[in-house]
């Protein structure tokens, strides 16, 4: 168990307008279980592989403990790794597959069975360990995976997207179950996943990551109630906050014909660079208000998810260049009388409000 | 009461129909896949009659031939004696020679074939500058007709003037005299048929070694596999079966081997060398059938070198069934 440290790692891929992984500082506590998320191509699983000694540090360094393994290869890292694909060796058994690494250090034969049938245990893996990765179900590689890093009992766990490979049911049982895991073994563990819902749930702390930059690093609840920029804010929750731009007036934000109340003083400080600002604001802090009052907006179409429905609208007076740009979400009650077509009036929650300078994209508090 | 048991009783009549309904459909179900593959069968027919006509029946006339006495010039009119031929075989030096010489130059060219194309098809799945350039020459020597490339060698390996002498004899070595020698003409022939095939099975290996998931090999980096470590237990497993039909197809080709040790001789004769150290058992076959026009004694040693390379083959049919049954 140790630490893990990236300060200011870069990779440049030869050829590439700009780094896949750019100035990457990042602190990751002894036991921590560490999620990198973001959308494709924002240099995460590339992250991953730095740390793990596949893809070249170009610039900065990566410390494990207070090892300096910037130009180590893997094995000398004393890290473990679950793919995506799980890459189990389909010619080994499952007990062969978890008891490799341990082979090839030269621990006895005794000692590895003793181990691996430890987690094929703690895995529920037992009955199969005389199979082959092709008579297993994906659930069960995915779990042969995650046994062959357990045995090897290393510093860091390292996972790129374990869990994309299986159904949605059995996705959502096995992120409870590494979580359970990770706690129990408390192994540091750096977790790669574009499922948010999968960084929020699983996550002590989440880093964000955009365009190979580092967005914000928080705990999953002040990424969601914090977010830093307009990015985070749009990336994080499902569905996304609400965020629509427009012009600093008095008192709010202009939005179409009606006007988005924002505290004065946030709202100076926003409007400082070019007069616009961004306001967000969650489908669950909207609230329906009466006729008249606050936004207009008309019902496109009406989610049922029998424990809440979503609203997902438009604002009913704005000009057409802004129709599609300002479609807002609204959660209610699920059996509400809404329907589409329907003209509504929406009001946000005071303090529910996030605002955002539209010129730098930052959160102004 | 009555009335239940009369529904009951109705609903039991009512019940066969449907079961009969449902088996009797089956049987012309089967009938009208026939017929609807009926196009299949068309399309595919040309190949079979090329082949009944130019493969099977000239396969069949070989046997039919083999059991007659009977002369290049009479094919059609040699006497009938059944298995004598094939009692002559077994029982004549010259064939124990041949098969003897065949299977010695075929385990010395095939084994060390496959083990250098292994190698080279390796090295050529790093990523090197000019990865194309060395993957067409190592596919050079096959595109070389037979002909002209054991001329070369053979001037290589001559005994006087030979390339390979004079080099020996640079070193302080005595000069070999490669073509009267068993061992030596042996090993000879077997470099030729090396260096001829060895980039072609290293271009089927390479084909296969790219198909191998980078992943795994990733995985074995982590579990601190050094590069052999991976080449032994990645990319070997993954190639069995690959592996497995090199060697079926080398093998064929030895035990076919012909046009290097004819051409070895330098002098076109069948005879493979003065006491017949390199005479294989294709260079036996046109001897007979050719040379002394024995066409029947020809056929029979055609068929024996059938029954070969069925028998290993088999055996490696079997080795490989029971592989994938220990897989299991």
């Amino acid at each position: 168990m140790a630490t893990v440290s990236f300060q200011q790692a870069s990779r440049i891929y030869p050829k590439a307008e700009r780094p896949a992984v750019d100035a990457l500082d990042l602190e990751i506590a002894d036991g921590e279980f560490l999620v990198l998320v973001g959308p494709s191509g924002c240099g995460k699983s590339t992250s991953l592989r730095m740390l793990a000694g596949l893809e070249e540090v170009d610039t900065g360094s990566i410390v494990i403990g207070d090892r300096d393994v910037t130009d180590s290869p893997p094995k000398e890292r004393d890290i473990a790794m679950v793919f995506q694909n799980y890459a189990l060796y389909p010619h080994m058994t499952v007990e062969e597959n978890m008891g490799f690494a341990l082979k090839l250090a030269g621990i006895s034969k005794d000692e590895r069975a003793t181990r691996v049938r430890e987690a094929a245990k703690i895995l529920d893996l037992e009955p199969y360990l005389a199979r082959r990765p092709k008579a297993l179900s994906g659930g069960q590689r995915q779990r042969v995976a995650m046994g062959r890093a357990i045995v090897r009992n290393p510093q860091v766990f390292l996972m790129d997207e374990p869990l994309s490979n299986l159904d949605a049911k059995l996705r959502v049982q096995t992120r409870t179950q590494i979580a359970a895991l990770q706690r129990r073994l408390g192994t540091t563990t750096v977790y790669v996943t574009h499922d948010q819902v999968e960084a929020m749930t699983m996550g002590d702390r989440v880093a964000v990551l955009k365009d190979g930059v580092l967005q914000q690093c928080d705990t999953p609840g002040e990424l969601y109630d914090r977010p830093a920029n307009v990015f985070v804010a749009g990336f994080i929750g499902s569905p996304a906050m609400n965020l629509v731009t427009g012009d600093a007036v008095d008192g709010g934000v202009q939005v179409g014909n009606a006007v988005l109340p924002v505290p004065r003083e946030q709202l100076t400080r926003a409007a400082a660079s070019n007069g616009k600002v961004t306001v967000g604001f969650r489908p669950e802090a909207v609230r329906l208000a009466g006729p008249g009052e606050g936004l207009p907006v008309r019902v496109d179409v009406v989610e049922q998810l029998g424990s809440d429905a979503f609203l997902y609208t438009s604002l009913a007076d704005a000009p057409d260049d802004v129709l599609h740009s300002a479609d807002l979400v609204v959660r209610t009650e699920p059996r509400s009388a809404v329907t589409t077509g329907q003209q509504l009036w929406l009001s946000t929650d005071r303090g529910a409000v996030h605002v955002f300078d539209a010129q730098t994209q930052q959160r102004v508090d | 009461m009555t009335i239940a048991s009369g529904t009951v009783r109705e609903a039991a009549i009512a019940a066969p129909p449907p079961a009969s309904a449902a088996t009797s459909p089956a049987r012309p179900r089967k009938r009208r896949q026939l017929t609807r593959n009926r196009w299949g069968y068309a399309y595919v027919a040309p190949f079979f009659l090329v082949f009944a006509a130019f493969s099977l029946y000239p396969f069949m006339y070989t046997a039919w031939v083999s059991l007659h006495e009977t002369s290049l010039s009479n094919i059609n009119g040699g006497t009938w004696v059944g298995l004598e031929n094939y009692r002559n075989l077994l029982q004549s030096e010259f064939f124990w020679n041949a098969t003897r010489n065949t299977f010695t130059i075929g385990i010395l060219a095939t084994v060390p074939q496959l083990c250098m194309a292994l190698g080279l098809a390796h090295l050529l799945n790093y990523k090197l500058r000019g990865r194309t350039f060395f993957r067409t020459v190592m596919l050079m020597p096959y595109a070389t007709s037979i002909a002209a490339a054991t001329l070369v060698f053979s001037q290589l390996f001559g005994r006087d003037y030979g390339l390979i002498n004079t080099m020996l004899e640079a070193v302080g070595l005595q000069a070999i005299d490669w073509e009267a020698g068993t061992v030596s003409s042996q090993v000879a022939i077997a470099v030729i048929v090396t260096w001829r095939w060895t980039g072609y099975n290293a271009l089927i290996y390479l084909a296969a070694m790219q198909s191998i998931p980078g992943e795994l090999y990733e995985a074995a980096e982590i579990d601190g596999a050094s590069k052999w470590k991976q080449f032994l237990h990645v990319t070997i497993p993954s190639l069995r079966p690959t592996i497995l039909f090199t060697i079926v197809v080398s093998t064929i080709g030895a035990v076919q081997l012909f046009g290097e040790p004819l051409l070895f001789a330098g002098n076109g004769t069948t005879s493979g060398g003065a006491s017949g150290q390199y005479q294989t058992l294709g260079l036996l076959m046109y001897q007979q059938g050719w040379s002394n026009f024995h066409i029947g004694q020809a056929a029979t040693t055609a068929w024996a070198m059938f029954m070969i390379i069925l028998v290993i083959v088999g055996v490696n049919a079997v080795i490989g069934r029971l592989r994938n049954r220990a897989d299991r």
